[in-house]
């Protein structure tokens, strides 16, 4: 048999914590073959990047490999081997495509100094570099190597990555969540370009990434971590049909689904451990949060073992056998009820027109073409498109952020415009918006407890102790301990922080809330939280929900009605079922096909020609005379 | 260590144990109140009188010298006056410069940025015109200028400091604020109901705050240089008053013969300057959040 391209043998990294050894990576245990492709699946903390710094031979300072052999090709591949053979004979596909590109630098510049790096000719370099760039699907390679990066979209960004890390024909890329920065149409693009170049060139790939669904189509085999284990190990599409181990189960499952019945999400309590108490976990790492652990489990460390066909799970307790756990609850959402009642929210011819500047003087822009729209008490919409549909100019108007330039919004019937001061503020209190990035939308210098509260700082009768009566009460209803009051942003997960972006919203007892992609950006478990939380507070406290997002399995979880956005315009509207079951427009049809399938069987990502008919002319804003 | 995030339980160290373990905060802290307390008690630790002048003993060299005398222990000037007095007395008129022109300098700057950088438009362009064109005037000249106009006088002097130095303030401020007004939290205090004047005072000023300390340390560094060049050419105090500036100016002419003269004013100078300046770099790096550890990713 041919040596695997990568082997990793009983490797463990660890950090020093306290005096003791914590590791990071422990025993773990995979190999990739020539034209194969690995996926490494888990949520952030699981170690996944980590994989990629061992290869890579770089170690941040205070990490220590301590365990274990890393094979390349064979042979033993050390630090310095691994950094001296990197781009050469091992290259890596970033993360983030629109920051890996320098960008006072052109293209031309940075594939040249690679060729260099390479050791090409120098008559060759240009040449060579065309023809890459034609290979990954850019349309004028010329024309593209004297561009800039910011001139460059971020799908065109990563395929100019994807040629650079082909070009050197290595025998093993590492993609360290490639399309996670992109938007759904585009993810299938690159994944199915890079699968293309990939069988081309018969290299061997890593791809580390978050989403089990996306890998199951992607990767032959898939090993999932948690907390530094690989927990699970198999061909793709078993580990998505039949996963084995509980962690790997809640994985998929935290995910809706598009097609097909609905359930429940099953939410795993607690979170993924980390590095303190990574150090106090001796067994099985996931015990705590495992529904079916027994006692053996927290002292007992659990080794990969087959259950058959190249299938391996690392798991002491009785998992395989155990499916009463496994048991979903079935969801629906109640239908929209707002029969002829007075719309909560009614946008009336709203639009939303800019004037172009600089090179475009004169020119109007469209953010917003004009569109009408209600929303009834207790109502779940959702509305998805890509990045630069107008979907965030649509929440900013809806809760008055901005004005429109055409049109009007009432607020139960009153015109926003011509409110009085008193009106504007009931408004305010009616109509709110949880942001949707919370780093950003929770000032670091508050405690929760006054972040929480904050509203309630403009009522100068109210004591303190009523304010925290108030503040324990909001954050108790978001599913938090009460302790979390007296800490700051910056000590909190990003689930915390986002449930406490919702609790502040509460605060004010709104009727709608705007959420603009509240739920991108978490790891799954946590939007499966994050999304029961918005459904409990909707059932409970009759709260009316926009959700924005470019996640079209969200939407379905959660809205009864859907907007599809693009270029400023809505393309189709509708209940949920019924636009997502059967779509009118070609641009909703492209949207679903682009979402990874639930069923690992079916083909994915979907054949070019059905995609560019649509995608033509999308790359650039639409600017009009 | 990007990939395994840390989950911090506890409570950071209480705020002042924290910024005082910073070494450079602990020994420019330590500066700076030896500092104060010299100006302060400056009756009960100076030896003599600083304007008292005994003829019999002009030029003194310092008391462990051949010459010197153990009643003057750093010896006495061309007009027989005690230097340690002397030196001591002056950080007085160095801490009334250093506190009230950063103190100026940061209200009619921080109030300008903040204001600026809030609301942009018409009147951050406006003030951001005032700023360019005043940053053009080399500053010594135009302090020079300004006490010409003005006339002598310690509060001339912090005047002049404050209408010199308040740019820098409104500069650094003022990009920092820009930032912060674009957080969303800004946006969600605006939809909570805050008034403008609220959502500065309460959302935007705190966290601008660390590094309006930071410059605020920096800036009494500078007044005491501004102060000292500015007795040092006769536009700062009375003669009656003792300045480090008008002991550098007095010691001038006889520099050959009595160094000792001027070595003394420019220690202080030194001394003083480099306390806050230590302190306002320790307070940089403590206070900044994004070179804070942090906390738990």
């Amino acid at each position: 048999m041919m040596p695997a391209v990568l082997e990793f043998k009983n490797v463990s990294v660890s950090v020093k914590v306290g005096g003791a050894d914590v590791a990071l990576l422990r025993n773990v245990t995979f190999d990739v073959g020539k034209g194969r492709i690995l996926g490494l699946v888990g949520e952030s903390g699981a170690g996944k990047s980590m994989v990629g710094r061992v290869i890579s031979g770089l170690l941040p300072d205070n990490l220590r490999f301590s365990a274990g052999h890393v094979y390349f090709q064979g042979g033993e591949l050390t630090g310095r081997k691994a950094r001296a053979l990197l781009g050469r004979r091992i290259a890596f596909i970033p993360q983030e495509p629109l920051s890996a590109l320098n960008p006072v630098l052109t293209v031309r510049q940075q594939m040249f100094e690679h060729m260099k790096h390479l050791g090409l000719p120098r008559k060759q370099w240009e040449p060579y570099c065309l023809e890459r760039l034609a290979e990954v699907g850019l349309p004028d390679p010329a024309d593209m190597l004297g561009r800039y990066a910011h001139q460059l979209s971020g799908g065109q960004c990563q395929r100019v990555l994807i040629a650079m890390a082909f070009s050197g024909d290595p025998e093993l890329i590492v993609a360290d969540e490639p399309t996670t920065a992109l938007d759904v149409v585009t993810q299938a693009q690159i994944v199915r370009l890079l699968r293309q170049v990939q069988r081309k060139h018969g290299t061997a790939v890593i791809l580390i990434t978050h989403d089990l669904r996306m890998a199951a189509h992607v990767c032959d085999e898939v090993a999932v971590l948690y907390a530094g284990d690989v927990v699970e190990r198999g061909s793709a599409r078993r580990v998505l049909e039949a996963p084995w181990h509980p962690y790997s189960w809640s994985l998929k499952m935290a995910t809706p689904n598009l097609t097909g019945p609905q359930y429940v999400l099953p939410a795993l309590a607690d979170l993924m451990p980390g590095l303190k108490q990574i150090a106090e976990l001796p067994g099985c790492r996931f015990a705590r949060r495992c529904p079916t652990r027994n006692a053996e489990c927290e002292n007992h460390v659990p080794v990969l073992e087959s259950v058959g066909q190249g299938h391996y799970v690392a798991c002491a307790g009785q998992c395989r056998a155990d499916s009463a756990s496994r048991k979903t609850e079935p969801h629906a959402l109640p239908p929209a009820a707002h029969p002829g009642g007075r719309p909560l929210l009614e946008l009336r011819d709203v639009g939303m027109t800019y004037q172009g500047r600089g090179g475009r003087k004169g020119q109007l822009f469209h953010a917003l073409k004009p569109l009408s729209l209600s929303i009834g008490p207790g109502e779940l919409l959702g509305v998805v498109g890509e990045s630069g549909s107008g979907k965030s100019t649509l929440a900013r108007l809806m809760v008055g952020l901005m004005a429109p330039t055409a049109g009007t919004v009432h607020v139960d019937g009153v015109a926003r415009a011509q409110a009085s001061a008193r009106q504007a503020a009931q408004m305010r209190e009616t109509v709110q918006m949880v942001f949707q990035d919370p780093d950003s939308a929770l000032n670091p210098r508050r405690t929760v407890e006054g972040l929480v509260a904050q509203a309630l700082e403009l009522r100068s009768d109210m004591a303190a102790s009523e304010r925290r009566q108030i503040a324990e009460r909001l954050i108790k209803q978001v599913g938090m301990a009460v302790d979390a009051l007296q800490r700051f942003p910056s000590q909190l997960s990003g689930g915390q922080k986002q449930r406490v972006n919702i609790a502040r919203v509460l605060c004010v007892t709104p009727r709608l809330l705007v959420a603009d992609e509240i739920v991108s950006g978490l790891d799954v478990s946590v939007q499966a939280l994050i999304m029961n939380l918005l459904l409990q507070l909707n059932r409970e406290l009759g709260i009316a929900v926009v959700l924005i997002s470019h996640d079209l399995s969200v939407v379905r979880y959660l809205c009864q009605r859907v907007l599809v956005m693009r270029h400023g315009e809505v393309v189709e509207q509708g209940p949920t079922d019924q636009v997502f079951g059967n779509p009118a427009h070609p641009y909703t049809r492209l949207l679903l096909e682009s979402v990874p399938s639930d069923d690992a069987g079916a083909a994915w990502p979907p054949t070019e020609h059905d995609q560019d008919s649509v995608r033509a002319g999308s790359a650039e804003l639409e600017f009009q005379s | 260590m990007s990939s395994i995030s840390v989950n911090q339980q506890a409570r950071p160290r209480g705020g002042m144990a924290r910024i005082f373990s910073h070494p450079k905060v602990a020994v420019g802290g330590a500066m700076v109140l030896l500092f104060i307390c010299v100006a302060v008690f400056a009756p009960w630790l100076a030896p003599n009188d600083p304007n008292a002048q005994d003829l019999l003993a002009t030029l003194l060299p310092p008391a462990w010298a051949a010459d010197g005398m153990a009643q003057y222990p750093l010896g006495t000037d061309s007009l027989g006056r005690c230097v340690l007095s002397r030196l001591i007395y002056g950080s007085r008129i160095a801490l009334i410069v250093a506190v009230a022109a950063a103190t100026g300098t940061m209200l009619l700057g921080t109030t300008l940025a903040i204001l600026a950088g809030y609301l942009r438009g018409g009147f951050d362009r406006a003030t951001s015109f005032i700023v360019v064109l005043w940053m053009a005037f080399p500053p010594v000249v135009f302090s020079m200028m300004l006490m010409v106009g003005l006339g002598t006088g310690v509060r001339n002097v912090i005047l002049a400091v404050i209408l010199v130095d308040w740019t820098r303030f409104y500069r650094v401020v003022r990009a920092e604020v820009i930032v912060a007004r674009q957080r969303e939290y800004v946006q969600a205090a605006r939809l909570l109901g805050f008034s403008h004047l609220r959502v500065m005072l309460r959302e935007v000023l705190p966290g601008v705050a660390p590094l309006i300390i930071t410059l605020f340390s920096l800036q009494m560094g500078v007044a005491i240089i501004v102060e000292a060049i500015l007795s040092f050419v006769g536009l700062s105090v009375p003669s009656n008053v003792v300045a480090w500036g008008v002991m550098l100016a007095d010691g001038r002419d006889q520099i050959y013969q009595a160094g000792w003269n001027l070595l003394a004013p420019v220690c202080g100078i030194v001394f003083a300057v480099l306390a806050f300046n230590l302190l306002s770099d320790g307070l940089r790096v403590v206070l900044d959040p994004r070179l804070r550890k942090r906390g738990g990713e």
